[in-house]
């Protein structure tokens, strides 16, 4: 998958352009601001005259697409194949190429007959957004000016490859050596699945699996330092040492259970239970237990404990006024990302996004899908009303979610259940959802939505200098089969490019179809830069698990 | 003022035809424009990519369903990739840690609720808060309360009716009494 670069790519001028450029520099530019009108929707257009609809200057038409002229700011319509009076205009004015689209405030050149661009141009746009946006409640916070220049800070990657495969291999002294490292069913206890399935996910994401296994949370020592008795990450560091020691018979994580039933008070009983409400109930206990043990809060007030630095990422959440624009934007963190089904309704407002329609033409949902559904703007209903501090009254308002910080394993929820207001129940949807193996998260990021909402204007946004890749591996999802009461779920691992079904205590190798047209629930994607899923050869090394061969890992996952 | 006649309505729908047609126009140049700035800023994503994976996705849907494709058995009865078979019912024998006795593994969980006092009629006995039972699901459901943030479409939430047994097994098929 190509690393896409979350920003733009400034394409080249016409020679018209550039000649334009050359010799009027930023002047056309600054004068047709004064013409641009914003409606509270965020649509720029130019209006040359308030109480008179523009006219083309040699036919006085009106039909077609009107351009204002940069140099004379005379209007010409263009009504292809027909008439191009924008043409004419270009070809008997000596240096009047360059116009602009009215209906859209783009640049246009008369002679290529194209849409042109100039960062500088935008630039212009941009700046009346700014200034004519009532302030959000942060300021300018979302929209101020900045260099262009992005910092790239290299993420400190937890642990490099070398150091990963000596530490996974040095717990194999009995493995069967053709298989991965940390393969190993786990009992159901009775009805346990729902654990057992992200037990598997969580034994193998790189972070935390890298953090366990490197001794960070030794349940040897813990034990003596703590008075509690209760500690949760303790039992997990004793399930991640019993899963790598290469023993392949099925490990019962009966310990665990016990203890996070001791934890979880509300969730303590031999029932089915919700995977997700598991994952989430673990990450939990995870932070309570590390938040106490350690001045865990650094000074940007991100919590440090393990379960936050791995999963916890940051959504954006803006609220639009449709009457005046305002803006107000509130950010909360989130250990994961719950998604809708992208049902088939076709949405009007997605028309230039091609891949949904074509997704939609072959009747699949897709998690792209999802996602945009997700990050889509979308008006809330006339029962909630936003207060809007500009016009101080509630109005209807349009509301759109993006993310503001990746976190290093992004775990999608795929919600799969609906509710009938009417029947006053809720069903299982069974729908397939496809979903990649590599994903590109760029598309969902606050500032690739934030400049889409100003027409994808070449302008650096707020977040542009992002310190974390966008790309994205998956390496396991959990499946759910069955009806909402009763069920089944089942995780597929992937390691060194093969992937394994663990099905409780058993391990089976299976095809990449397999998972493909599994049901999935829980998709868990490691970013790229922390996955090893090119082919190592892991030898082993006979080293001691606290020796001094260890580099010692501060301040990593 | 003529009363409306046929040359006049057609006159009129010609009107609005026009009107019609020019607003599309107008609409279908704007989504052009859009697409192209999107398209020449490199902002689209790698549509072929996106359609090699519908591609791959249909293709393992179809080999899946195929029925001559002996795909997956039920993986409770097949030998796993260690050489190794498992019973349907976990058969490990381990000491209970909250009581001391021996317990089969796959019948830990039943036990341990009893044991430690948390079963179905331990809950039917003491009071509950409200919050609590809202909490509590009913088996097996996908459902999740914990809802990280809060979006408009609420969180779907499965009020559990009544907490009796019926239908509560294993897929196996082994319907288990707690």
């Amino acid at each position: 998958m190509s690393s896409r670069n979350p920003s733009y790519t400034s394409p080249n001028p016409c020679k018209h352009l550039a000649d334009y450029k050359l010799k009027h520099g930023l002047n056309g530019y600054n004068l047709i601001q004064n013409y641009i009108k914003i409606s509270p929707h965020g649509r720029t257009m130019i209006h040359k005259c308030k109480s008179e609809t523009p006219i083309c200057s040699f036919c006085s038409g009106y039909k077609g697409r009107l351009y204002i002229c940069l140099i004379c700011s005379s209007v010409s319509c263009c009504l292809s194949p027909d008439s191009n009076h924008a043409l004419f205009h270009a070809q008997s004015q000596d240096g009047h190429e360059i116009a602009v689209d009215m209906e859209r405030a783009e640049l246009y050149c008369c002679i290529c007959c194209d849409q042109v661009y100039d960062p500088d141009f935008d630039k212009a746009v941009m700046c009346k957004h700014i200034l004519r946006l009532p302030r959000t409640e942060n300021g300018f916070v979302g929209y101020c000016l900045r260099s262009s220049k992005r910092k790239r800070l290299s993420f400190g990657v937890d642990l490099n490859s070398k150091d990963a495969k000596r530490l996974v291999s040095m717990r194999d002294h009995r493995s069967k050596s053709c298989f991965p490292l940390g393969l190993r069913g786990l009992n159901n206890l009775g009805n346990t699945c729902f654990m057992n399935s992200v037990l598997q996910a969580l034994l193998h994401a790189p972070p935390l699996r890298n953090y366990f296994l490197s001794d960070h949370h030794n349940h040897e020592t813990c034990r003596k330092r703590s008075s509690e008795r209760l500690c949760l990450p303790c039992d997990i560091d004793v399930i991640f040492s019993a899963v790598f020691s290469g023993d392949r018979n099925p490990y019962s994580p009966a310990q665990f259970l016990y203890s996070w039933w001791q934890h979880s008070e509300d969730l303590a009983c031999y029932e089915q239970q919700d995977a997700h409400e598991f994952f989430i109930s673990i990450l939990d206990r995870i932070h309570e237990k590390e938040g106490k043990a350690r001045n865990t809060i650094k000074e940007n007030g991100d919590c440090q404990c393990i379960a936050h630095r791995v999963f916890s990422g940051m959504l954006r959440s803006d609220v639009t006024c449709m009457t005046c624009g305002f803006t107000s934007t509130t950010y909360d963190p989130c250990v994961d990302i719950s998604l809708d089904l992208n049902t088939n309704t076709p949405s009007s407002t997605n028309l230039a996004n091609k891949s949904i329609k074509l997704a939609e033409n072959t009747g699949t949902t897709t998690l792209a899908g999802c996602l945009d559904l997700f990050t889509r703007p979308e008006k809330l209903g006339s029962d909630q009303k936003f207060f809007c501090q500009n016009c101080q009254e509630r109005q209807d308002s349009l509301k759109q979610m993006s993310i503001r910080r990746l976190p290093s394993v992004l775990c999608l929820h795929v919600k799969r259940f609906e509710h009938s207001p009417i029947k006053k129940m809720s069903r299982k949807i069974d729908r397939h959802l496809q979903f990649p193996f590599s994903l590109d998260m760029s598309p969902y990021l606050s500032s690739s939505i934030v400049r889409k909402r100003f027409g994808n204007r070449i302008f650096a946004f707020e977040g542009d200098e992002s310190d974390i890749s966008t790309d994205f591996e998956v390496f396991a999802v959990v499946t759910h089969s069955g009806m909402l009461e009763s069920g089944h779920y089942v995780t597929y691992l992937r390691l060194k490019n093969q992937w394994y079904k663990c099905d409780d205590a058993w391990i089976t190798e299976v095809d990449k179809e397999v998972v493909r047209a599994s049901q999935s629930y829980l998709i868990y994607y490691v970013q790229k830069v922390l996955s090893h899923q090119v082919s190592e050869d892991l030898s082993c090394v006979p080293v001691s698990p606290r020796g001094d061969a260890f580099v010692p890992i501060a301040g990593c996952c | 003022m003529s009363l409306p006649n046929d040359d006049n309505l057609s006159s009129h729908s010609q009107l609005s035809s026009h009107i019609f047609s020019d607003l599309l126009d107008s609409i279908i140049v704007d989504v052009a424009s859009e697409c192209h700035r999107i398209a020449r800023l490199g902002l689209d994503r790698n549509l072929e990519e996106e359609e090699e994976e519908l591609r791959l996705s249909a293709q393992a849907r179809a080999r899946v369903a195929d029925p001559s494709n002996s795909g997956e058995t039920n993986s409770k009865y097949v030998v796993d990739i260690f050489g190794q078979n498992h019973p349907p019912v976990a058969s490990e024998v381990f000491e209970c840690m909250n009581c001391g006795r021996s317990i089969m593994a796959g019948r830990f969980a039943p036990h341990l609720e009893k044991c430690m006092g948390k079963g179905r009629k331990a809950r039917l006995k003491a009071t509950r808060s409200s919050t609590a039972a809202q909490n509590r699901y009913s088996r097996g459901s996908p459902v999740s309360a914990y809802s990280p943030y809060s979006t408009s479409t609420s969180v779907n939430r499965l009020s559990n009716g009544t907490p009796s047994v019926a239908g509560e097994e294993y897929s196996n098929g082994t319907l288990e009494e707690p």
